[in-house]
């Protein structure tokens, strides 16, 4: 059957041409004949089984519901305990650390910009006190935490975790958790000042991968994050080209080191996506994700172990897509960005607060993502059926175009030399730039719509709320006076043993972590560890073109 | 004074999201203005680039709080500098009621969320050298 003639006097559509979020056109209407070459077997398959196109497990959300793990984090490790607490005791299942970005430049309380940047965006984590601070009072043994990093401080802040596990008494090889600690937000979000080069900071991710596999097996020592490279402009595609450009630099990179195998590792691999606007295009690439998955290891790889070949995937709705205006309207984006989400069968979920396009959020702006995604699974049974919109002719043609999309991207970035050569390069900025700039052309052509900024404005801001005010707190004095008190109670003969030993192992190519672990527990901080990088390593010159 | 108007485009700090100062970094470059980006930057690195560049415009961009610290510093720096002359324009997330804030630390125009790039492009065109002493 072909689509359906009308009178195209009467019922002439809006547009010359329809288009989703990543520009592919799209047809009125999708029939069978769209979908021809679909082989249920091979290209669908059950949940659970290959090639997982619609899940991972056979039961998904009827067995376990998706994880509400919500990215949070404020000031001092006092007051983010308490947001922790709050989140808690409100029904969360997981947790996620946001810190600011003076611990992500992997710096500490004492440093120049301290003053401005303690406290922005997250909480401050120097050292393992810190740590401690903000998990007081949980057991951390029934709790899944990941801790959110920027490539720089993947391994001290990852062993900060670890040494806390320790003193609790938890056995490393039972802890479960995630570190993000992730290349592919270098292809997008560009260096801290103080950075050191890229293919230096991938050296040390790929240490973490490594020592985890032996050593921490069930933690996830990566999570392949598009959703910063997302966030900077580019397309659904694009962004599971990206991740899987950058996971396969990991995979050649350990190869190459041959410590330990494939099959083991990559079950140490976690990713984490965005929930963008397109909300079909969205469940599509989730989808399409899943397969490429799965194509990469069994194909490319040779993996047999089917743990292995299973994409586990944790998403957080899209900031970019908020609006500073109006901005009560991005609980509903929210809302639709869970519910594209959950469609597509994440594993866990994080809902932003409506008024992240302004501020830190509040407890009340938390509550309500919280409660966004909890009405999500309680009232709307979309939790019911394993992927309920597999099988529709538009959901099948649009997950096989996102795919051959991303496949395509893929080689261009394989073309390149890979992920990492193409940060070197600045061809991923380019790219970046280039997307930035069709966004802002299609904003003033009004090619895009985006309520509350170029439609349905309006002059005076029509909702009331309360605003977070962080730079009214005192969190760098709080922060800074304790620093100085344990760099004077610590041991720092200790402290300058590790640090040194950091320094050899590096020097000498061996796993920097039993090092870092070493430092970490002697309360070594952040800035003190990166530091010796800094030194060994030089800067990230960027190549900005 | 002859020549395109030079402008310095940078953001303070450890704040990464760069998607608002690169737009606008492009679009001023596309109204002929001479543009140097140079991303993310300590305060006193900017300060440096802006005279050692001798240019009339800095730009900086901020998705971040620290604004209310780093703003004003750099507009300090950059008078102690003598280079008061400078035109000084900021975007990104401010809290509404902290734009006179920055005017009064010295920044000459703050743009806010949803700014028209049109709108700033003009403004800069307008601007770019108001502050300057006229040449005789």
């Amino acid at each position: 059957m072909s689509a359906p003639k009308v009178n195209s006097k009467k019922f002439k559509e809006r547009k010359e041409t329809f288009t989703t979020n990543s520009e592919i056109p799209v047809k009125r209407i999708y029939l069978s004949e769209d979908i021809k070459d679909l082989n249920y077997e091979r290209d669908l398959g059950l949940p659970g089984e290959p090639p997982y196109t619609r899940g991972i497990y056979p039961t998904m959300y009827r067995g376990r519901l998706w994880t509400i793990r919500q990215f949070s984090g404020l000031e001092t490790p006092e007051e983010t305990n308490k947001r922790f607490r709050y989140e808690y005791e409100n029904g969360i299942t997981g947790f996620a650390i946001a810190m600011d970005n003076l611990s992500l430049s992997g710096n500490d309380p004492d440093h120049p910009l301290a003053e401005a940047e303690l406290g922005a965006g997250g909480v401050n984590i120097s050292n393992l006190q810190d740590m401690e601070t903000i998990f007081e009072g949980f057991s951390i043994d029934k709790i899944s935490a990941a801790v959110i990093q920027m490539i720089t401080t993947t391994c001290p802040h990852t062993a900060m975790y670890f040494a806390l596990a320790e003193k609790r008494g938890v056995k490393l090889s039972e802890l479960d958790g995630t570190t993000e600690g992730d290349p592919v937000s270098m292809g997008g979000c560009g260096p801290f000042p103080d950075s050191f080069p890229p293919r230096q900071l991938c050296r040390l991710g790929v240490d973490l991968v490594e020592w985890c596999t032996q050593n921490v097996p069930k933690w996830h020592a990566v999570s392949f994050t598009s959703y910063n490279y997302r966030e900077t402009g580019i397309n659904a595609y694009q962004e599971i080209a990206g991740l899987f450009a950058a996971a396969i630099d990991y995979i050649e990179e350990e190869l190459r080191r041959g410590r330990v195998p494939i099959d083991k590792f990559v079950l140490n691999f976690a990713f984490h996506l965005s929930a963008h606007n397109d909300f079909f295009e969205e469940v599509a690439k989730y989808r399409a994700a899943r397969r490429m998955w799965y194509k990469i290891m069994k194909d490319r790889y040779e993996v047999t172990n089917p743990e292995s070949l299973k994409f586990r995937f944790h998403v957080q709705t899209a900031g970019s897509t908020h609006t500073y205006q109006q901005p009560l309207n991005n609980i509903t984006r929210v809302a639709y960005q869970i519910l594209a989400a959950a469609l597509g069968g994440a594993q866990s979920i994080h809902a932003n607060s409506f008024d992240e396009a302004i501020c830190n959020p509040t407890e009340q702006s938390v509550l309500i993502a919280i409660r966004t995604q909890q009405i999500a699974q309680m009232e709307s049974n979309i939790a019911n059926v394993v992927d309920p919109l597999g099988g529709s002719y538009y959901i099948e043609w649009l997950t096989n175009e996102v795919e051959q999309k991303a496949w395509e991207y893929l080689r261009k970035i394989e073309e390149q030399g890979g992920w990492l050569a193409a940060v070197e390069s600045g061809w991923l900025f380019k790219e970046r730039r280039e997307a930035q700039q069709k966004h802002a052309q299609k904003l003033k052509n009004n090619e895009l719509n985006i309520v509350g900024v170029n439609c349905y404005e309006m002059e005076k801001e029509p909702y009331q709320f309360e605003v977070y005010k962080q730079y009214e707190s005192k969190a760098y004095e709080i922060q800074r006076a304790k620093l100085e008190r344990l760099k004077k109670e610590r041991h720092n003969q200790e402290v300058e043993r590790a640090l040194a030993r950091i320094a050899r192992d590096t020097e000498k190519g061996e796993n920097v972590m039993p090092a870092v672990m070493e430092a970490v527990r002697a309360y070594a901080t952040v800035g003190e560890i990166c530091n010796v990088w800094r030194k060994m390593y030089g800067k990230w010159d960027q190549n900005i073109i | 004074m002859a020549g395109p108007i030079k402008v310095l485009m940078a953001k303070p700090g450890f704040d990464a999201h760069n998607w608002g100062a690169t737009v606008v970094s492009m679009a001023l470059r596309d109204a002929g203005m001479e543009v140097i980006y140079i991303g993310m930057q300590e305060p006193e690195y900017i300060v440096e680039v802006a005279v050692q560049e001798d240019v009339d415009v800095v730009g900086l961009s901020l998705l971040s709080s620290t604004y209310t610290k780093l703003i004003p510093k750099i507009t300090r720096l950059l008078r102690e500098k003598g280079a008061a002359d400078i035109l000084i324009i900021a975007g990104g997330i401010f809290l509404p009621d902290d734009v006179d804030l920055l005017k009064e630390a010295g920044v000459d125009e703050a743009f806010l969320p949803g700014a028209k790039l049109e709108v700033i492009v003009d403004y800069v065109e307008k601007n770019a050298r108001r502050k300057k002493a006229p040449v005789l």
